[in-house]
This record gives structure tokens, C-alpha cells and sequence, in this order.
């Protein structure tokens, strides 16, 4: 079972693991082991979805160059 | 002649002339804009008004300057409202601008007509190149005033419907001819920065005017070279900028781009619960199969382990008959072999086989069997043969001697 690197690969996951448990050869023992991770997966997109509060951050347009190493283009 | 006064008192009483006339102290005036430069360190500008035969030199200051909606340029015809006076220093006359308009809307929508022309031909609007927005942003550029009711919309309905995301806002000044110029370097530099998925250039309400600095050239540029998905809120529904039509998508609203931004956070815990159910009732629809099968396979075994209980117990009882006749059989066999032979004994030892022999057996006059030592003279007895009987008189009666009995 891995880990989803977001929400949307979480969300993803989980509609795939859906239509497979849905699917008449899906065994009873992998149903297990896919409600299993279902399980967690949706754990973790709640909390992703819970999360608490917007932050936000700011750049200064005019101090182009000295900004920081993501301007280098 | 008269008395002899300094430049200095000169200029001061023909200013005080000036300033004391209600006229030229607020006035409108129409020109057309020469020589227009701005300060670089004051931010002050300086400029020439002129008509077909005159012009008059003018200054806006950066205070005035900063609520400019386009950028003033090279021979554009404006009206702006001024104050007519005296620059001492110099003995210079000159205006000094509050307020400045293009002169016209006419003049103006027809240069917004053109440019559009002009950029829709070099395919800065084509559809081709718009971007899809990404499904969820982790982090949202946004270009706006840091103070302005654009961006506290944009946080408010980021902030409810996906506060997972991360806003990187790149303040810019809105109003004012640097705006423009600032605009297209905040998109520049939010895109280039690498950190955003996506940018929101927003601009609360304003007069049209207001609005006027989102249809510059160099704004549709920075938009159409911007790498990640832009959204354009800039005014009112009605109002089109050229930047709506470069950006990937238009928001009529600050509000509406911020939707347009992200997903809703309410609807996808729905989304999340119906996956959730689905989970569920798969699970649960694959155990119910499960346990039927079970029970049907149960109930199967069940009945056949009846039928071969059954059958198993028929095969049995009839086993046990056969036996129990073979048995009852031979029992009746044997018992007939033990009857022969014993019938076969008996014959053997019965007394009248003996009298064949010769022998006779002895009975009283009662007809009872009796022993020859009992009897005496004058006894009528009978004789039993093989054959025959005969009745006899008993004449004498003698004991019999060891000798003769050997004879």
C-alpha cells in the first residue's frame, strides 16, 4: 500500500480502487485488502481537506534580480 | 521711470496676480500631450500641453500622477484640470494637473479597437493557446493591490472553499500609469518565480477609466508569454479589458476568479463521502455474496451428507439381511445334519432292530414290559418277536448258573 503524494492521487486512488471493488473478479480476500487502503486513503484526504487556514505570502515585484535563488531565470 | 525691483519680487507679485484670479485656478483645459516625461527619483511628471498654435508647460505630481487610468503618451489628446500659475524659479508659466482624462472616449475605444485588432491578428486570444487551470493549485499568484477589496475577496473565498492552497500575492499598484508596467512585471515575476500553479490578476470595480490600464499592450504580452494558467478579474461583468481576452480564463468578478481558481472544499467531502459509500456497499455486496454462497454451499453439503447417511444405511440393512438369512440358513442345516444323525443313532439302538437279531422282548399280562428275573411259574406273559407274538405260560422258573450262562 503507498502513500498518495496529494489529494488528487489520493482521489484518483480511490476511484480506481472503487471501480476494482466493483468489479465482478475482484476475489473476496482482495476486496479486503482494498477496502484496507481505501480506508486510509480517505483518512488522509479528509485531513487534507480539514486542513486549517489560507496562508499567504508575498513577493516584491520590483526587487527583480537579488529576490531570491527562484529567479534565476 | 519707475523704481527698480529684483527678478525675484518680479515673479512674485505677477504669481500673486495669477493665483488671485478664480479662473485660472481651477480650470479645464484641452491639449495635446508633448515631451511627457516622469521623474524617476520623485515620480513627478513634466510635460507640454499644446494646441495647432501654442502650448504652455505643465507638471503632474506623483500624488496626482499615481491615480492616472493610462499611460500618458507622445501626442495623445487629453483634458485635464489644472491650476494656471507662476513657477517662480524659473519666471516660467505653467499648469499643475490634478486630473487627466484621454479626450474622448471615442479617441480611446478607438485605440482599444485597434489594439485588440492588432493582438487578436498575432494571436495572443487564440484558443489554441489558453491553458486548462489546474484541478488543485497548491500555490496561487496573485497580482493586485495590496490594499484593495479584489484581494480580500479572493482570500475570503480561497480561504472557505480551499484553504489547503497558498496564496504568493506580488502587490502591485492598480491605478496610475506605472500600473501597467507593474502588472506585466508581476506576471513575469510570479511565473518565473516557479512557486505558482496559477495567477489571478484582479482589479475591484471602477469607473471605466479606472479599468483603462488593463487594456495595455504590455500587460496581453506578459499574460500571453506567462507559462502558467492566468485568470483576468478585472471590473465589472460588462466591462471587457484586453487582458480578458489574452487570459486563459475571464472572471467577471475577483470573487468569481477565486471560484474559478480552486475546488470546493464542501464539494468534494461529498464527493469523498459517495466514494466512501461506494467503498462500503462494494464491500458490503461482496461479503453478502460471500456468506450466500457460504450458507448455499452449507445447506448443499448438509443434504447431500443426509443422502449418503441414507443410501450408506440401506446398503448396510441389506448386508445385514443377507447375512442374518445365511446365518438363520445354516443354523436350520445343521440343526436338520444333528436330527439325521441323531435319528440314525436312535435307529441303531431301537430295541426292535434287535429283535431282528433274534431277541424277544418279555410283557406282563398288563402288556408292561417286564424283566424275566420278576416272573414266576404259572405268569401268562407275551412273547414279542421281530415278526410275531406269542403267548406263553410260564411253566418253571430257574436261576441261571455262572457255567451255564457261559455256554
Amino acid at each position: 500500500m503507498r502513500a498518495p503524494k496529494s489529494f488528487e492521487d489520493g482521489m484518483a486512488r480511490l476511484e480506481t480502487i472503487l471501480s476494482q471493488m466493483q468489479s465482478e473478479e475482484t476475489t473476496l480476500s482482495e476486496s479486503v485488502k482494498l477496502y484496507a487502503e481505501a480506508a486510509s486513503l480517505m483518512e488522509y484526504c479528509h485531513a487534507a481537506l480539514e486542513k486549517a487556514s489560507l496562508q499567504m505570502e508575498e513577493i516584491d515585484v520590483s526587487r527583480s534580480e537579488k529576490a531570491g535563488p527562484e529567479t534565476e531565470e | 521711470m519707475a523704481e527698480v525691483i529684483t527678478v525675484s519680487a518680479l515673479n512674485q507679485y505677477v504669481k500673486t496676480l495669477l493665483d488671485a484670479n478664480d479662473i485660472l485656478f481651477d480650470l479645464a483645459l484641452r491639449g495635446e500631450i508633448a515631451n511627457f516625461v516622469q521623474n524617476a527619483r520623485s515620480g513627478h511628471c513634466y510635460f507640454s500641453l499644446r494646441d495647432a498654435s501654442a502650448s504652455v508647460k505643465a507638471v503632474m505630481f506623483r500624488s496626482d500622477a499615481r491615480r492616472l487610468g493610462f499611460r500618458p503618451e507622445e501626442g495623445m489628446k487629453v483634458v485635464v484640470r489644472c491650476r494656471a500659475t507662476l513657477y517662480e524659479r524659473d519666471g516660467a508659466f505653467q499648469i499643475y494637473v490634478n486630473e487627466m482624462f484621454p479626450d474622448g472616449i471615442g479617441a480611446a475605444q478607438l485605440a482599444f479597437e485597434q489594439l485588440k485588432a492588432k493582438l487578436e491578428q498575432e494571436g495572443l486570444f487564440a484558443v489554441e493557446h489558453k491553458k486548462p487551470l489546474p484541478t488543485y493549485p497548491k500555490c496561487i499568484g496573485v497580482v493586485s493591490s495590496k490594499t484593495g477589496a479584489a484581494l480580500q475577496d479572493i482570500r475570503n473565498v480561497i480561504g472557505r472553499r480551499w484553504p489547503a492552497a497558498k496564496l504568493l500575492l506580488c502587490p502591485v499598484n492598480v491605478q496610475g500609469f506605472e500600473a501597467a508596467q507593474q502588472v506585466a512585471d508581476a506576471i513575469g515575476k510570479l511565473d518565473k518565480s516557479g512557486r505558482v500553479d496559477e495567477i489571478i490578476v484582479a482589479r475591484g470595480g471602477g469607473s471605466r477609466e479606472d479599468l483603462w490600464v488593463f487594456n495595455a499592450e504590455v500587460i496581453a504580452r506578459a499574460a500571453y508569454r506567462c507559462k502558467v494558467p492566468l485568470i483576468s478579474a478585472i471590473g465589472h461583468e460588462i466591462d471587457f479589458t484586453i487582458l480578458d481576452f489574452v487570459a486563459d480564463r475571464r472572471a467577471p468578478t475577483p470573487s468569481a476568479a477565486a471560484e474559478l481558481a480552486v475546488p470546493d472544499r464542501a464539494e468534494l467531502l461529498r464527493a469523498l463521502s459517495q466514494l466512501e459509500q461506494g467503498c462500503q456497499s462494494a464491500m458490503q455486496r461482496r461479503l453478502d455474496a460471500a456468506s450466500g454462497r457460504l450458507m448455499m454451499a452449507e445447506q448443499q453439503l448438509s443434504y447431500d451428507m443426509t443422502r449418503r447417511k441414507l443410501t450408506g444405511g440401506q446398503a448396510e440393512l441389506a448386508a445385514v439381511q443377507k447375512e442374518l438369512e445365511a446365518a438363520a440358513q445354516s443354523c436350520i442345516q445343521k440343526r436338520q445334519a444333528q436330527l439325521r444323525h441323531a435319528a440314525a443313532l436312535a435307529d441303531s439302538l431301537s430295541p426292535y432292530r434287535v429283535l431282528g437279531r433274534g431277541y424277544a422282548m418279555v410283557y406282563d399280562s398288563k402288556g408292561r414290559l417286564c424283566s424275566a428275573d420278576v416272573l414266576a411259574t404259572g405268569d401268562k406273559l407275551t412273547l414279542r418277536g421281530a415278526a410275531h407274538t406269542a403267548e406263553c405260560t410260564v411253566t418253571s422258573v430257574e436261576e441261571l448258573n455262572e457255567s451255564t450262562q457261559k455256554l
